[in-house]
């Protein structure tokens, strides 16, 4: 009996023991809060003796890599410039996983105050209410929005309201080697452009070891295959007039886009690398690719990386119809709500600095993105690294000459990802000997249940 | 017949009632004292019955909750759809692929692991000179993270640049597209989680190995036992619980496993290697759909806990515990 009474006080007192180290923690660590706290207080102190007041603003991104190095120095250059606001960036890994932080945060006081997110993001976004329409900013400040290039624009804009402020915009090329060109008597001052003249040309490269065409595993590519036939990828006027309740991409545009891969693999003049952009690049250094398409913002280092003479060119078309031009890809920047006025004006003075000529300038030649704004490319530097580099050229005057519709101004749904790699599935599918009919059925089929499934969730 | 013969069942428990009755001594413990060690014994259990309640049940039992309802884009359950994720699961052919590939991986992965291990392990049970160096290799494996590891392979599985096509061609063979081709993608994933494995049940076995007494060798020996004889009749039996653990352990891991997937293939290409466990991922944390990610999970418990069960059920009969 004593024994037991023994041990049960035993198991009590360690319990109680565990209860009050417990609270020591929480203790701790509100001191711990607090101590930080009154630190970072200190230092904005510090800080307000030389200058009035910094306020802190967080920007999350998801440049990795080079890309993020240039990124970091563009925010430093606008820190160095002006007083008033600290742009402190955090890279959040890649834009799937920024996507994936900034649900697990939205809405809570951790939430960034700038955020930037991909464009198949956008739909999203607004849907998630976290985020202010920088519309807002615009108007209240009388910003001349119409200076900026207005295909990249266009994409951002739902109901005449401008969502979140262009930043890192690319589209698709085509890059082919040029020294293969003229080894199989093609000229490659006049590359193919439509589906039947890839696939002869990609015959003629076809060897050995070379393959003509690839096209990567990625959704984006499809998307401009069909949106360059001026079809919409959803109903609604590509989700832009109300929510999509379908996918179109399934007509006969989708089915001409999945024939032409098809064909080709089945000529075997086409070889698939996989879903990583790295693989397909790589094949393309070592001359076992001779023509693939490829953002934009890869061709500084395709030119740079090879061994021979790259060319660029327009992205193929059906034959059956006129090139519509491109979607841009790439990703916008966007305000946090629930912030304080003054974080969100110094969001807002931040996104109309990097939008200046001068800063888009020196953005487009360091990454190879497009400039925001047109006359950026008139600058010098610009203007330099285009005698250099000719083939910069070739995809601004792509999107130059893409024709605005619903189709070319992009697709905007929710589910956006998951059809993406119902896309990509069906490619893959396809590649492996599945009929293109079939194929592109299942891929209707996959992104229709998840529109549907997305719909009901949401009533 | 059967009413008498009630009856006397009847009588008879009646008497032995009566009996145990009759010299029961009642008992001056009351209730409270009398149930005072289940109470001990669930205060020792329960630091780590609040540990699992937080990181185990609450979580299971939520899963179970989410996977009768669709989430909206912050991921709370906002439709009830009853059973309508399972059936879906049921029907549709990528679940029925997942299934398919989760059953053919563990069939490459766990058998190959198990046997390489067990043949590497009896190699460096051998006593000769710089045996440790071997055993240091042999069990190197089980020092890499999954991702190390699997980026490794990566490279080596490269399409181009990789070491394997590169030792393929040099001997006029034709390359393989490792991860690009379906049926090799799922194989090539499995050559890198038997690497994988190997390190950690090597070291395993080779310990069981170590405990097994001389003693019966020696006397195998001086009856004539051959080495083949003696493995079956010495080593297998008195290494089976050692055996038995291992087959468990990366049974389980092979359903389990995800890194190796994500970085080398990441389910594809068409879905060849996109195990149930990655398939749940996709469907949680890629398109943000808990409920349908939920209700795989659920069956993903469900069949492993049936099969570790039957596992035990039948495979323990053939351990040998000293």
């Amino acid at each position: 009996m004593k024994k037991t009474l023994f041990f049960m006080s035993v198991s009590l007192l360690t319990l109680a023991a565990c209860a009050s180290n417990e609270e020591g923690e929480t203790n701790e660590a509100e001191a711990e809060g607090e101590a930080s706290a009154e630190e970072v207080d200190e230092e904005t102190n510090n800080e307000a003796e030389i200058s009035e007041e910094v306020v802190e603003i967080e920007f999350w991104h998801g440049m990795g890599g080079g890309l993020g190095d240039t990124l970091e120095a563009l925010v430093d250059d606008y820190n160095a410039s002006q007083e008033e606001f600290h742009i402190t960036p955090e890279y959040q890994g890649s834009y799937e996983e920024l996507l994936t932080q900034f649900r697990t945060v939205g809405g809570t006081e951790t939430a960034p105050a700038l955020v930037q997110m991909f464009e198949v993001g956008t739909k999203y976004m607004i849907e998630s209410g976290y985020i202010t329409p920088v519309q807002e900013w615009i108007d209240k400040d009388g910003y001349d929005v119409t200076q900026l290039e207005e295909n990249i624009l266009s994409y951002y804009t739902v109901e005449d309201e401008l969502y979140s402020m262009p930043f890192n915009s690319s589209t698709p090329a085509l890059y082919f080697n040029k020294d293969m060109f003229e080894e199989a008597g093609l000229d490659p001052e006049n590359p193919p452009r439509t589906f039947s003249e890839i696939k002869e040309a990609a015959e003629k490269l076809t060897d050995e070891d070379t393959y003509g065409f690839s096209m990567l595993g990625h959704g984006w590519f499809f998307e401009q295959l069909i949106a360059t036939q001026s079809a919409d990828y959803v109903d609604q006027e590509n989700g832009r007039t109300a929510d999509a309740t379908e996918v179109l991409f399934g007509g006969e545009e989708g089915l001409r886009a999945y024939e032409w891969l098809n064909e080709m693999n089945e000529a075997g003049t086409f070889e698939y690398y996989g879903r990583d952009w790295d693989d397909l690049r790589a094949a393309f250094q070592t001359e076992n690719v001779a023509m693939y398409m490829d953002s934009s913002a890869g061709t500084k280092d395709a030119i740079n990386n090879a061994g021979f003479e790259v060319g660029v060119s327009f992205i193929p078309h059906a034959d059956e119809i006129d090139p519509n031009g491109v979607v841009i890809g790439g990703a916008s920047v966007w305000m946090g709500s629930g912030i304080s006025e003054e974080e969100q004006q110094g969001a807002w003075e931040f996104m109309k600095w990097f939008n200046q000529p001068e800063v888009q300038a020196e953005w487009h030649v360091n990454t190879g993105y497009f400039a925001t704004h047109p006359e950026a490319y008139n600058e010098p530097v610009v203007e330099g690294e285009h005698e250099e580099y000719p083939q910069l050229r070739v995809p601004i005057e792509q999107l130059q000459a893409t024709v605005p519709s619903s189709a070319t101004q992009g697709a905007l749904i929710t589910v956006f990802p998951e059809s993406r790699e119902q896309v990509v599935t069906s490619l893959e599918e396809l590649y492996q000997g599945t009929s293109p009919e079939d194929a592109l059925q299942m891929a209707v089929e996959g992104s229709n249940r998840a529109i549907e499934v997305s719909e009901r969730a949401s009533e | 017949m059967k009413q008498q013969a009630a009856d006397i069942l009847d009588t008879k428990t009646l008497t032995v009632q009566d009996a145990i009755d009759k010299y029961k001594v009642a008992s001056t413990k009351t209730w409270w004292q009398k149930t005072g060690n289940y109470r001990i014994a669930f205060l020792y259990l329960l630091p780590s019955l609040l540990l699992f309640s937080v990181f185990m049940f609450y979580p299971m039992i939520y899963s179970l909750y989410l996977s009768f309802f669709f989430t909206d884009a912050q991921g709370t359950a906002s439709a009830f759809v009853g059973w309508e994720n399972y059936t879906y699961l049921f029907q549709s052919a990528a679940f029925r692929n997942s299934v398919g590939v989760t059953l053919l991986f563990v069939l490459y992965t766990v058998p190959s692991s198990v046997i390489i291990a067990l043949f590497l392990a009896l190699l460096a049970n051998e006593k000769l000179r710089g045996i440790g160096l071997y055993r240091t290799i042999f069990a190197s494996t089980l020092g890499m993270s999954v991702a190390a590891s699997a980026v490794i392979w990566l490279f080596m599985f490269h399409p181009t640049a990789g070491i394997l096509n590169a030792a393929l061609t040099s001997i006029n063979l034709p390359a393989l597209s490792w991860l690009q081709d379906s049926t090799m993608a799922l194989v090539s994933v499995a050559i890198t989680t038997i690497w994988m494995n190997t390190g950690f049940s090597f070291l395993i076995l080779l310990g069981g190995l170590q405990n097994i007494d001389e003693h019966l060798y020696e006397s195998a020996r001086i009856d004539g036992a051959g080495y083949f004889y003696r493995l079956r009749r010495i080593t297998v039996p008195m290494l089976s619980p050692t055996l038995f653990f291992i087959i468990t352990i990366t049974f389980i891991n092979s359903f389990q496993s995800f890194g190796q997937v994500d970085i080398l293939t990441g389910g594809g290409p068409a879905e060849a290697t996109n195990l149930i466990i990655y398939s749940i991922y996709k469907e949680a944390f890629i398109y943000y759909q808990f409920g349908p990610a939920s209700a795989q999970a659920i069956i993903l418990f469900g069949a492993v806990l049936l099969l570790t069960l039957l596992q035990f059920k039948f495979g323990e009969k053939k351990v040998h515990y000293q």
